[in-house]
């Protein structure tokens, strides 16, 4: 098959998978974020019996590999008579996933921020949510940017993942027209550029929100 | 064909019967939930057009026409297709599932609507002669991750194993020399080596005729007879055979030959 025939097959499919893909990315960014920052919270907050709840979804999150938390979650869930479509299944594994990695990031933003801080919140008759509001978050943001970005990255490709649940994402969505083709190399090599392209995008906008943060931060 | 993968994690989830029969819950519906790869030409695969199509596709099309059911049908890799058929996710999978005494234990198979049997690729330049399986000792042999043909290479002592994604990556590295054959369906070949475009060859064929089967949750009496009869209508009409020889020139649900 020439190139341009190859191109002209394969492009209008792993467009529509990479639509796929980044809807997965961006929902489960958005979700994985709030949810990371409420764990990063009760733990941070030794909040009883929920810090320690916490404290074990993040072990178990992180422990085991996500490709068994989407089959568990979308094949093994309907046992206990929980039915979710792919889409939804996907999503809830991917945000589960990335909130456990996400609030260690911003645990350690949060206590990289010195104790002094907190200090003087306090003695200035602030709460501890307000010192946290208004004092400890904004600088603790600062510190876990670089990181919170290792691992949104991650989740754009570990998005791949959710083939196994019958989603056509750009993997899959791949993998159909090499079927189709059997032409795997440039195919793949297609797949890795639009990969390559939503992580650079997020990259850059990574770097702006850097500089946002940098800017109280200036002399 | 086919493939037994993540076993035990599908183990784990099984045991949860439907109270009515299958084939109630489907009339019901309105519609038979079909599950297929979607890239395991010619069996079933999408055409240039991304239409869904292939030889399973238009039997399972077929059959839910019998059983006066819309066909509705989902594509997802393989590892998950058994795993989503346990689930209850889907009602059947039609995908060149081969009956095999171990997925007997879990799910209840349709009558045999395909026969065939294991055969090797090799390369076009090929001088040397692999008869059978213990001819490829101290040979490399690739496979389909978690295909029976897997397991029959790793039944064979000193056969060196490579176990590849699908197919089309499995003919690459069979062309580019970095295995010494590759051991697909009899069926499958022609079609890739005329996709593939790769200078490669059939080789003989090997192990014993497989037959292939629609599996679907166990006890289901009245589905599994609905099925049977379906797939003996089509073969009594003439329709399958018409569809057999569109995909392969032979009417499949007879004596195995091997492709050349």
């Amino acid at each position: 098959m020439e190139w341009a025939d190859l191109i002209s097959a394969a492009l209008p499919v792993m467009l529509k998978g990479a639509l796929y893909t980044l809807m997965f990315a961006v929902v489960a960014m958005v979700l994985g974020l709030l949810l990371g920052f409420v764990v990063a919270l009760l733990r941070v907050g030794k909040v009883p019996v929920l810090s320690q709840l916490v404290a074990f979804y993040v072990s178990a999150m992180r422990g085991t590999p996500l490709l068994v938390q989407i089959f568990v979650i979308y094949y093994g869930l309907p046992g206990i008579g929980i039915e979710l479509d792919p889409v939804p299944a996907g999503i809830i594994a991917l945000t589960l996933n990335v909130a456990a990695y996400l609030s260690e990031s911003l645990r350690g933003g949060i206590a990289g921020v010195d104790r002094g801080q907190w200090d003087a919140g306090l003695s200035l008759g602030f709460s501890w949510w307000q010192t946290m509001r208004y004092i400890v978050a904004p600088q603790a943001l600062r510190l876990s940017v670089p990181s919170l970005s290792n691992s949104l990255i991650s989740l754009i490709k570990d998005t791949s993942l959710v083939s196994v649940i019958t989603v056509t994402e750009l993997m899959l969505a791949t993998k159909e027209v090499i079927a189709q083709t059997f032409q795997p190399l440039p195919l793949y090599l297609g797949a890795a550029a639009l990969y390559w392209m939503m992580s650079a995008s997020f990259e850059r906008l990574q770097k702006r929100v850097e500089r946002k943060l940098e800017m109280a931060h200036q002399r | 064909m086919k493939k037994i993968l993540l076993a035990s994690l599908m183990a784990a989830f099984a045991g949860h019967a439907l109270a009515a029969d299958l084939l109630d819950t489907v009339k019901q519906r309105g519609t038979l939930k079909i599950a297929v790869e979607g890239t395991y030409p010619p069996f079933t695969f999408k055409d240039a057009q991304q239409n869904l199509t292939g030889f399973d596709v238009e039997v399972a099309t077929e059959v839910a026409k019998r059983l006066k059911v819309k066909p509705e049908f989902t594509t997802g890799e393989w590892s998950g297709l058994l795993a989503g058929l346990q689930a209850g996710k889907f009602d059947v999978v039609v995908n060149q599932v081969g009956i095999t005494d171990k997925r007997k234990e879990t799910f209840d198979f349709s009558q045999p609507y395909t026969f065939s049997s294991a055969q090797l690729i090799v390369r076009k330049n090929e001088s040397r002669v692999f008869k059978s399986l213990d001819d490829l000792k101290g040979k490399k042999v690739g496979v389909g991750q978690g295909s029976n043909y897997a397991d029959m290479v790793k039944a064979v002592n000193g056969i060196e194993v490579k176990v590849y994604p699908s197919a089309p990556e499995n003919l690459q590295d069979l062309a580019s020399g970095r295995i010494d054959a590759a051991l697909n369906d009899s069926l499958l070949i022609p079609f890739a080596i005329k996709q593939a475009k790769l200078p490669l060859k059939a080789g003989h064929p090997v192990g014993d005729v497989t037959t292939m089967g629609i599996p679907f949750a166990k006890n289901n009496p009245k589905f599994k007879q609905a099925v049977d009869k379906a797939l003996n209508d089509m073969k009594a009409d003439g329709s399958f055979k018409k569809i057999s020889v569109k995909w392969f020139g032979i009417d499949v649900s007879k004596a195995p030959t091997a492709a050349k």
